[in-house]
């Protein structure tokens, strides 16, 4: 994006490069680990179960075994994980958004009764460990009827609220007040100022925040594990266990391998795309000491 | 500008409600849960009797759960010290100026958002391998033994080891972003004085990190109280004790793991206020360790 | 490839199980009868008990079922289910959705099954069944009675389901039997021309094997309770087991430090395959592989190792060898997986009569055939690699349980598994130093 960005830097500073030459070495190193991993992966979801076991990835002695794919995919019903994962991260991430923004607005701009206990409450709630809900969450549910799709999603989007929410907040606050009472004037009412003019204004941050939110939901595990109860609502993460499994039961590592290249990919090529936004979602608002 | 009191409570209400029904009630329920004797989940609070502090000294008294409590703390500890510790290393390597900051970035952070079931079938299957994995390749070149890297006293650290890998990054990220908020002419100013760059990180760097630091603290211990996933793939079959952690044995006691008979939701409850008087100890000791000697920049 | 495994496994089933089966006895007659006149495999209509009801099929129509299975679609096993399924569906108009949950079902079946997932039939170890899902689960006596049941099913297993749980809850599916499997041609390449029965006569085994430069024993530590329970019960029979794992004092059972001694013998005598205690399933490969001989297990290994490693294995079972001045010296174990009903279940009827569909006749055949097991119809005839098995276990007297010993402290099974393994990985250096670390447990 930012091409000439290089164009205007100094030319390369040998002695400075130098000096920093450890530094390179240890981020050189990690980085080459990693790709390592990868690449092997990739190679064995290529290859046949008896090459992987004696060793011979990534040469290929019987050709490409292409057909790995074709069984991880088939064997349980890859597609509809993705499908289920897709559902339950838009689903969630705009549920979630509905919820907190408005809230995150007023919470910056007014000071009312109970905002401030609102507040406190929605810190607290970013350090509740799961398993503190998850059993009263699951009677609750049993109780009601509750089941399945709907309740993951509910669940989903009420535990990122308070992150959010969070986040957002501390957008919005640092917006001037001049924008709304130029709307006031104007005669815009309070919640279309927010829609039509706050909402737009913090944009950036929602896109950020949507972003990890919608990560978090695609590669969340615990509670789909205890949730989901059937194949058809099972979304991506607690899906790969269930190929990973069968792979192995029936001595198919290539599959294996497949079905991890298979979940991993759409990941990360959405990751090369959007690193920069992700890496920002993580490290602003909330987060901050 | 005027105050809106409908819209501020329309606007809040969703946010009020989702607070109450996924963590008040809850919270509330469970911490009430962990004094009464309560077999099943789905009993009523008619099926509950109260029982005191007996699901604690079950707990407590279980060599399983112990086991478990003492790996947890290894790896909250442990874990904790090389994860944030190589986090800051790379947090200070990226940002020192090097080529490439942005991709390095990036791939160091990448374990982060790939599944973690993905991420440790890699581990698993490959890295630690005994048959045909990374790790014994390199032994074997090396002229030595091949190790049972997912033996029962080699597999607790292996997981431990490979749940740093994939930890790392994210509190990297939240190191550059402390170090990126550092004025620039502070560094001037020292390089100035003539102090060396290990002083100026010493000196400088770390103790304006503090507030971050402390963050980054209290999310590993939120991390490693609710470590499931990890355990759970590096022991697929049955719960082991080389790998068994709190969640785990919440998670067999309370959804009846395989073979357990009798299940126990009360006990349940009390793993999971311990874990969270856990979490809020810590929280006030690093607060209280990180007290508000803050440096002001 | 076609799933049908040619497996030649041996047809001597030393499994010494002896006549009678407690009350079973008055059935057991009527099993044999019956096996006589019924063999023919395409009969499946004539014991589908929906031709009681004199209805020639579509009498289930718009009945929908939901079963919960402990195969994987891929595997030999859950082929025959969906073909079964298919089959049950065009003769009687009813609907079965199956989900493969794979061997984690029985992680999540209590949970599941308290809470009311909807889901009509379910597999699993019948010893779970009987023991934890019991209040769950549907009470089979009846329907059971009205097709004679007895008159084709093993009677050790319905009576020891009616001992668990009260009433019969389950239907045996793929009865397993339990010893040493090995692959017939390393033996012969190593010379072993007997298979041994005394643990002596064993120890000569492993030796000609590892000379012959073939690992004797594979070992995955997912196995290693259910191997060092033979050795145990070898020793002290189930009982004496039952009452150490409850109290403690290992060190003191001289049969106890005496099996572990053994195992640790073993261990350094190099007889156990290169990295075992292994992950599962790797060690067990190196059956198919070629560089193990033997394992402790039941007879479904056959078939997975086949099929993971792609190769078809001469396999031989022997029953586990007797120790010398042991209490027990020939049980065998003998187990099943099982299908058992909901107790919640809309359509009970459809559902057992799926069951039955299932676990008689032609597609118990197939069963047998493409999975390598033992049929669970006792007119059907066992693959050839299984000769002899319907009739061990119609006569079964001693059998084994799956390390039921070990279940008596809920509380203590990870940490008593976890000294196990360490006692295959050669941690301790005397028998006697293996059972202070179980008894330091209590």
């Amino acid at each position: 994006m930012k091409k000439g960005t290089n164009a205007y830097r100094p030319r390369i500073n040998w002695k400075k490069e130098a000096r920093l030459l450890p530094g390179y070495l240890i981020v050189v190193l990690w980085v080459v680990f990693t790709a390592v991993m990868l690449f092997w992966i990739l190679g064995a979801s290529l290859s046949t179960s008896r090459e992987i076991f004696s060793g011979h990835v990534l040469k290929f002695e019987s050709g490409l075994h292409w057909e790995n794919y074709a069984t991880a995919w088939q064997v349980q019903n890859v597609s509809v994980f993705f499908g289920n994962s897709l559902l339950y991260s838009v689903i969630s991430c705009a549920g979630v958004l509905a919820i907190s923004a408005p809230a995150a607005y007023v919470l910056s701009r007014w000071k009312f009764r109970g905002g401030a206990a609102l507040r406190i409450g929605l810190v607290v709630a970013m350090s509740v460990p799961i398993i503190m809900v998850i059993m009263p969450i699951y009677s609750l549910a049993v109780q009601w009827g509750i089941k399945g799709r709907l309740l993951l999603i509910l669940l989903y989007i009420m535990m990122r609220v308070p992150y959010t929410t969070i986040y957002l907040l501390d957008f919005f606050s640092t917006l001037s007040r001049s924008y709304e009472e130029a709307a006031y004037l104007d005669g815009c009412s309070g919640p279309k100022t927010f829609l039509k003019i706050m909402l737009p204004l913090v944009q950036p941050a929602v896109v950020t925040v949507t972003i990890f939110n919608f990560m978090s939901v695609w590669n969340e595990f615990f509670m789909a594990l205890i949730f989901t109860s059937s194949e058809s609502m099972t979304p991506v993460g607690v899906g790969l266990l269930n190929i990973i499994n069968s792979m192995k039961y029936t001595g198919n590592y290539g599959g294996m391998f497949a079905a991890v290249i298979i979940v991993f990919l759409p990941t990360f090529l959405l990751y090369i795309f959007m690193s920069e936004k992700i890496i920002a979602g993580v490290t602003g608002g909330g987060v901050k000491g | 500008m005027r105050k809106n009191k409908a819209m501020i409570f329309w606007f809040c209400l969703p946010a009020v409600l989702s607070l109450l029904i996924m963590f008040v009630y809850p919270v509330c329920r469970t911490v009430l849960m962990s004094f009464f004797r309560v077999e099943s989940l789905t009993a009523g609070l008619g099926d509950w009797s109260f029982f005191g502090l007996g699901n604690y000294s079950k707990i407590f008294s279980s060599q399983s759960f112990r086991t478990a409590m003492s790996n947890m703390v290894v790896i909250w500890l442990v874990g904790g010290l090389i994860t944030l510790a190589l986090a800051l290393l790379m947090s200070v390597v990226l940002t020192s100026g090097i080529r490439g900051k942005k991709f390095f970035r990036a791939a160091i952070y990448m374990p982060n958002i790939i599944s973690a079931v993905a991420l440790a079938t890699m581990w698993i299957q490959y890295i630690f391998q005994y048959d045909y994995g990374l790790l014994n390749a390199i032994v074997t070149t090396l002229g030595m033994e091949k190790v049972k890297w997912l033996g029962s006293d080699m597999k607790f650290w292996t997981m431990t080891a490979s749940f740093i890998f994939g930890s790392v990054g994210y509190y990297m990220l939240i190191y550059i972003s402390g170090i990126e908020g550092i004025p620039q002419d502070l560094y001037e100013a020292a390089t100035l004085d003539g102090a060396s760059k290990v002083q100026q990180f010493f000196r400088l760097t770390l103790p304006l990190l503090k507030g971050v630091i402390k963050t980054s603290i209290t999310f590993w211990s939120i991390n490693a109280t609710t470590f499931f996933l990890w355990s759970k793939m590096f022991s697929p079959i049955d719960t082991e004790e080389s790998t068994i952690v709190p969640v785990i044995y919440l998670y067999d006691m309370v959804f009846g793991g395989k073979g357990v008979v009798n299940r126990d939701a009360g006990a349940g409850a009390a793993v999971g206020v311990v874990l969270t008087l856990l979490i809020i100890a810590v929280y006030v000791i690093t607060n209280r360790l990180f007290k508000k000697t803050d440096l002001e920049y | 490839m076609k799933k049908i495994l040619s497996l030649i496994l041996a047809s001597v089933m030393v499994l010494a199980l002896l006549a009678g089966c407690g009350g079973g006895n008055n059935n057991k007659n009527s099993g044999g009868q019956d096996a006589g006149g019924n063999n023919s495999q395409n009969d499946a209509g004539a014991q589908n008990p929906d031709n009681q009801d004199g209805g020639s099929g579509k009498q289930y129509d718009g009945v929908e079922l939901t079963m919960w299975s402990m195969w994987n679609s891929d595997e030999p096993q859950g082929q025959v289910i969906q073909e079964a399924i298919a089959a049950f569906e065009e003769q009687t108009g009813a609907k079965i959705s199956v989900e493969w949950k794979g061997r984690s079902i029985n992680e999540i079946l209590s949970a599941s099954l308290e809470s009311g997932e909807k889901f009509d039939i379910f597999e699993d170890d019948y010893q779970r069944i009987a023991n934890i899902y019991k209040d769950y689960t549907y009470d089979l006596t009846d329907m059971a009675a009205a097709v004679n049941y007895d008159s084709f099913s093993y009677p050790c297993f319905n009576n020891t389901v009616i001992g668990w749980a009260g009433f019969l809850n389950s239907i045996a599916e793929q009865p397993q039997v339990g010893g040493i499997f090995y692959d017939k041609d390393a033996f012969a390449t190593a010379g072993v021309t007997a298979e041994p029965k005394t643990w002596s006569e064993f120890l000569d085994v492993c030796q000609k094997l590892k000379d012959a430069g073939i690992a004797p024993i594979a070992q995955d530590s997912a196995y290693a309770d259910f191997a060092f329970y033979h050795q145990l019960v070898r020793h002290l029979g189930e009982d004496a087991i039952t009452d150490l794992d409850a109290n403690g004092g290992w060190a003191d059972s001289e049969g106890a430090v005496a099996a572990a001694q053994e195992i640790i013998d073993l261990v350094n005598a190099g007889y156990f395959a290169d990295g075992a205690p292994d992950e599962y399933p790797s060690s067990q490969n190196k059956i198919g592989f070629g560089q193990a001989a033997m394992i402790v297990c039941a007879n479904y290994v056959t078939a997975e190792v086949n099929n993971a490693t792609g190769t078809q294995v001469n396999w031989g079972l022997f029953n586990y060898p007797a120790v010398e001045g042991g209490a027990e010296p020939t049980a065998a174990y003998a187990g099943t997986n099982s299908l058992a009903v909901t107790k919640y279940s809309a359509n009970p009827q459809a559902a057992f009569d799926f069951i039955m569909f299932l676990t008689t006749g032609e597609f118990d055949q197939k069963m047998a055939d493409t999975a390598a097991q033992i049929p669970a119809d006792t007119r059907n005839t066992a693959p050839s690699t299984l000769n002899g098995t319907i009739e061990t276990l119609l006569s079964a007297d001693s059998t084994m349980t799956w390390c039921n010993g070990f279940n008596a402290r809920d509380d203590l099974k990870t940490s008593v598994k976890s000294t196990i393994v360490e006692l295959y990985e050669g941690k301790f250096a005397t028998g006697e130093d293996f059972c202070k670390a179980l008894d330091a447990l209590y």
